[in-house]
């Protein structure tokens, strides 16, 4: 399994973790200093490494505006790669869909790689990863997620130190 | 005299194919919707038209990114096509997801070239921002679709990646230079607008692109929607029965006819 994070260049607004920053301290929580943003696909199948950044750059990232990590992962978590140049960050909050819930993004990502010439049997699963920079407790995490970043009846949420 | 035949090339999402649709049919043209898989088992199909139009909507759901799956699967599957009927000098539209899927399939702004070299991304408000917004004309375009319109003209914008942005300061310099802008957000009389006037934070901002040639526009804004002034919210014309987004469709059958 390849996990997959696209994240936005540094030069260019990283719009999503701005205002998930306004929406935190909206809530209350001004031990936050910064959050950076990161689209996240999990993809699962007999994919080769090159194959892997053939969809990263050509499909998953924007070229101008975009740039991607990929790690290898051993198929149970997708707790394999962080990235630091989002954020200087030690936090990192994962959103996933609960297994069962149905993931469109995930039905669109296996046919456009197809439509890349890649005929491979894959399944993706599509998520969210928010860095965050400041102190704070994980109690404050667990409240950021709940009330904000994950809707808990569809979503899990796991709050992961970066390596 | 002869009937332009446009073709409207659509996929799962796309929704504003019908009023383009009576937008050109209002113009004299005869138009067809074509789903893409047709286009894919029949790719020399599109060299039988006249006009290309990629119209607005929300192909395979804005997944990923708006119009990106899209562009890949028409470059994939028939990009050469596509691309000897933008070098054959017959005009080609994008509308907002259109515009979107033009310019990460690349053929705008450089479409000699064929590579994404700009994007549209993320409103810098992070949301979807639907509403009318002014527009200024740049004049001195030799963009095909857009002669004859006012200084500056009202359309209405909703997007949610609506923001353009070049790869570097110097592409940005070549399509000012090049006369490649066609239009920029405004205030009412022309001048530099702030959010919500520009919806989007576009450099300089920009709304609609043409290639050099200026048979292929681009814009963020839906011309299909004014085409009558019972459509504006304050029932204006562009001056005659119709409204602006009338003329940029006009324009373009008068140049084929």
């Amino acid at each position: 399994m390849f996990s997959i994070e696209i994240f936005t260049k540094s030069g260019f607004k990283d719009s999503r973790g701005g205002h998930v920053l306004a929406d935190i301290v909206s809530l209350g929580f001004n031990c936050i200093n910064k959050v950076g943003y990161c689209n996240l696909y999990l993809i699962d199948g007999k994919l080769l490494l090159n194959e892997a950044k053939l969809i990263a750059s050509c499909l998953l990232s924007d070229k101008i505006t975009e740039s991607y990590n990929i790690a290898k992962c051993d198929g149970k978590d997708s707790n394999c790669s962080f990235n630091n140049n989002v954020v200087a960050s030690k936090t990192m909050i994962e959103v996933l869909y609960k297994k069962g819930v149905t993931d469109t993004v995930s039905s669109s990502v296996i046919k456009a790689v197809k439509d890349l010439g890649i005929n491979k049997d894959i399944k993706v699963k599509t998520g969210h990863r928010y860095y965050l920079s400041g102190k704070f407790s994980k109690t404050v995490l667990d409240n950021i997620a709940c009330k904000l970043l994950a809707n808990t009846l569809i979503q899990e949420y796991k709050i992961k130190s970066v390596k | 005299m002869k009937k332009v035949k446009v073709l409207i090339l659509r996929t799962a999402g796309t929704n504003c194919d019908f009023e383009t649709q009576n937008a050109f049919e209002l113009c004299g043209a005869s138009v067809e919707r074509l789903h893409i898989n047709f286009l894919v088992n029949n790719k020399n199909k599109i060299l039988d038209y006249d006009i290309l139009a990629f119209p607005g909507g929300f192909s395979y759901g804005d997944d990923i990114a708006s119009g990106k799956i899209l562009a890949n699967e028409i470059k994939n599957k028939f990009g050469s096509q596509v691309e000897k009927f933008a070098l054959s000098g017959r005009p080609i539209i994008g509308i907002c997801n259109g515009f979107q899927v033009l310019v990460k399939m690349g053929l705008l702004p450089e479409s000699e070239l064929f590579e994404q070299v700009s994007t549209l991304s993320y409103n810098d408000s992070n949301k979807f921002e639907c509403r009318w917004v002014y527009l200024k004309t740049e004049q001195k375009s030799n963009c095909i679709w857009t002669k004859n319109l006012a200084s500056v003209i009202s359309l209405p914008v909703a997007h949610g990646e609506g923001k353009f942005i070049p790869k570097d300061k110097e592409l940005l310099s070549k399509l000012n230079k090049d006369n490649q802008v066609v239009f920029r957000y405004s205030t009412k009389d022309g001048k530099e607008p702030e959010y919500p006037l520009c919806p989007n934070g576009s450099a300089e901002n920009i709304a609609g692109i043409c290639n050099k040639k200026g048979n292929i526009f681009g814009l963020m804004p839906h011309p299909e929607r004014y085409i009558f002034p019972l459509q504006h919210p304050c029932r204006e014309s562009s001056g005659s029965e119709y409204g602006w987004g009338k003329i940029i469709f006009q324009n373009a059958v008068n140049a084929v006819k």
